[in-house]
């Protein structure tokens, strides 16, 4: 059979930053048969803004076991003062429809401490089905099974919810869960395997997506929030991206991001900042480098956030006396030791590129500049 | 020896394309015609067992479908007249062929964070290297879920090569039994090697890492005598454009050869995985393509494409699941892509160019 398909080729030349000289952009191949929609989810209808709500009393005092009902008010606060409505069913409207297939895109890799928390996630799906969307049509999803199983939602979620995990586990096995006509063909590091395809669930399935990521520091990107949660938690074959102390992630994280369906179909950021990481991340498996920002961040533009996020991680190791999440000294790489990375926050295992975040702004994914991003914080 | 992804190559970059197919036809058939007078003495086998146990184990054998054995001379007669196709075999003759590497991932090189590129321990260069080699595989120790894999290894390079098992380890004479039973049941196909590229090998060791690298890149390649038109790219070491210095780090030195083919341009493209190495064969008209897994793992949805294939009338089998049918069928741009739903530690596809 024959294909229809949408190629766009993105120029080989660098976009100009002052922080990502070295990056040479490599050439993408963008292969889908879906179109954008008119107003694409990404950026959506708030450019540039975002609700930032705020709780001391979200998380206990040795900030190991979240508080319920005071998320489920931040949730509430944080959804109406993004649309100005007056009731947050009303807000939720605005994104979701009774008919929409919703997938809820959490992050697990975290596990277990700083993952997309259950009572947030499950706050969404009440608010889902508060609109009309049966639980049926309810995807909460990441990548790996073995991690999603690790996070169990299942218990603080309605019967009747999907869980969905395109691969078993992180071992580059399983396929058959990605569309292989919606893909981003590129040469990275000379791999064989130069396609990431994006999750069947995305392209054939999901209507709309509520894209669930947490405050995280991240070897290869510097931080890792709305854009990369979105992004190689929705394609295979992302973790090509890094070699040799050398990442792709300045260009391949807004690069995918931006494909069709999937840039058109994520409509809500919702960022999980109750509990964050400054370093080590994107895991957390031990609380050393866990930290407490009690917040949760709301809007459509996942670059504003984004760019709001690199401030909040970059001032968590400067105040821990770590080097900054823009150092790009050779010195501080030693790119074979994730142990050393894991004991010394001034080792990185790759050279960072939170220039992503910028790039993704100049795709058109949203709004970069810190001066056009307006925050509203709420204290509750 | 040449194949289809030769004449294709061969008939001339700046060329007509359909000039460039009557062309590549007409080479392709006279070369197709020798090899296959050559090859017709070679029809590929699954590699023979060294069986040192007495003919009093017969019915296992038999049980796991195994016919052919190599015995020790003085067990010969016996395993004759029990109905056997035997080879007489002393330890030291065992001892004198070239020993293989276990079939597998051997382990991470080079890597700094997890990515999918693991080292893998595989012996289709030294195949290709000599045609005419007699080999070994030792798998008497820690073999299980390797054993399956090397009878597929040596059956798809048609190398004459011998299973050494322990004996004892009945669960990897159960696995040698049902692949070789699997590859009993394939069609005859007895083809030459479809390459984009050609490699004048000297001999040397540097050379054969080369060749190891090209084949675990899926760079197909044939051993040529003198630089043939009929590839894009053909390498000789201490030439100007290859020098043996080059050759000091195989892995760059093939990414360089694979930049010097195209991507667009090579006869065959894995996606999916990093641990499938693919040997593609045939005749100008038919071709058949082999599938070694040696991840150890099932891969689900590997994909595949063929430049310059047809898309009706493949035959698509897997070790451990039979027939089956490829998923998501695409063609574009002069290729055919489709999924393999499950592939286990072989796979063979038969098909047929497109004309």
């Amino acid at each position: 059979m024959k294909r229809r398909t949408f190629v766009q080729l993105l120029a080989a030349a660098p976009i100009a930053s002052n922080v990502n000289a070295e990056e040479v952009t490599p050439k993408y191949r963008i292969v889908t048969q879906y179109k954008p929609a008119a107003a694409p989810g990404m950026p959506g209808p708030y450019p540039g803004k975002v609700i930032s709500v705020k709780s001391a009393k979200c998380l206990s005092a040795d900030g190991l076991k979240i508080n319920d009902e005071v998320v489920r008010e931040m949730m509430e606060r944080g959804m109406r003062a993004l649309t100005g409505d007056a009731k947050a069913v009303d807000a939720w409207r605005r994104f979701i429809t009774p008919d929409d297939v919703v997938g809820v895109k959490v992050n697990v890799v975290g596990r277990p401490w700083v993952v997309s928390s259950h009572p947030l996630v499950a706050e969404v799906v009440r608010n889902l089905m508060a609109v009309g969307v049966k639980p049926a049509r309810i995807y909460v999803y990441d990548r790996f099974q073995d991690q999603l199983d690790e996070v169990n939602y299942g218990p603080h979620l309605p019967e009747g919810v999907n869980y969905f995990a395109a691969e078993r586990e992180n071992q580059n096995l399983d396929r058959l869960n990605y569309d292989p006509a919606t893909y981003v063909e590129a040469d990275l590091f000379g791999e064989e395997d130069t396609r990431s395809n994006m999750l069947k669930l995305i392209s054939r399935k999901l209507t709309k997506i509520i894209n669930i990521p947490n405050m995280k520091d991240h070897g290869a990107t510097g931080a890792t929030g709305c854009l990369k949660n979105i992004a190689y938690g929705g394609f295979s074959n992302v973790a090509r991206t890094h070699h040799k102390g050398v990442s792709h992630t300045y260009s391949f994280v807004g690069t995918l991001s931006k494909v069709e369906p999937l840039r058109s179909r994520t409509v809500l950021q919702i960022m999980d900042g109750l509990r964050g990481v400054w370093h080590g991340g994107p895991g957390a498996r031990t609380l050393k480098y866990v930290f407490y920002p009690k917040q949760i961040w709301f809007g459509t533009d996942p670059v504003a956030l984004d760019r709001l996020l690199l401030d909040v991680i970059d001032d968590e190791r400067k105040r821990r006396g770590a080097i900054s999440i823009w150092n790009r000294d050779r010195n501080t790489l030693d790119f074979i030791n994730g142990k050393k990375r894991d004991e010394d926050p001034n080792t990185n295992i790759i050279i960072r590129e939170p220039g992503h975040v910028e790039y993704a702004g100049k795709l058109g994914l949203g709004v970069h500049d810190i001066r056009r991003i307006k925050v509203e914080e709420i204290e509750v | 020896m040449t194949g289809a992804g030769g004449w294709r190559l061969g008939a001339g970059a700046g060329a007509p394309f359909c000039f460039q197919l009557l062309i590549g036809a007409l080479v392709a058939g006279l070369l197709f015609a020798a090899e296959a007078r050559r090859s017709a003495e070679t029809a590929p086998q699954a590699p023979i067992l060294y069986w040192t146990r007495g003919v009093e184990t017969a019915a296992e054998l038999k049980r796991h479908g195994i016919e052919r054995i190599a015995v020790p001379p003085a067990n010969l007669a016996a395993w004759r007249k029990a109905g056997f196709q035997v080879v007489a075999m002393s330890e030291r003759e065992l001892a004198r062929r070239e020993k293989l590497l276990m079939p597998r991932i051997a382990g991470r090189a080079n890597i700094a964070s997890a990515t999918s590129r693991p080292w893998i321990d595989a012996n289709g260069w030294r195949f290709v290297r000599k045609p005419a080699g007699k080999f070994y595989y030792d798998l008497t120790q820690n073999a299980r879920n390797h054993v399956a894999l090397a009878v597929a290894e040596a059956f798809a390079y048609k190398a004459d090569a011998v299973l050494k098992i322990d004996p004892a380890d009945l669960p990897s004479l159960e696995d040698a039994g049902r692949m070789i039973r699997f590859l009993r049941e394939l069609p005859a196909a007895n083809y030459s090697p479809i390459a984009d590229i050609g490699v004048l090998d000297n001999g040397s060791p540097a050379m054969g890492e080369v060749m190891n690298l090209l084949t675990r890149r899926n760079l197909l390649f044939n051993i040529v005598r003198a630089p043939s038109p009929n590839f894009r790219v053909n390498i000789k070491l201490g030439t100007k454009e290859y020098p043996d210095t080059e050759a000091s780090d195989p892995s760059e030195f093939a990414q360089k050869i694979r930049r010097q083919v195209g991507d667009e341009n090579r006869a065959l493209r894995i996606y999916g995985s990093e641990t499938v190495i693919a040997r593609l064969t045939g005749d100008g008209q038919s071709f058949r393509l082999h599938l070694l897994n040696y991840s150890g793992r099932e891969i689900e949805g590997l994909r595949i494409r063929l430049l310059r294939v047809r898309a009706d009338g493949g035959n698509y089998q897997a070790f451990g699941y039979g027939f089956f049918q490829p998923d998501a069928i695409v063609t574009s741009e002069g290729g055919l892509e489709f999924s393999i739903p499950k592939l286990g530690s072989y796979a063979v596809i038969d098909g047929r160019f497109a004309s």
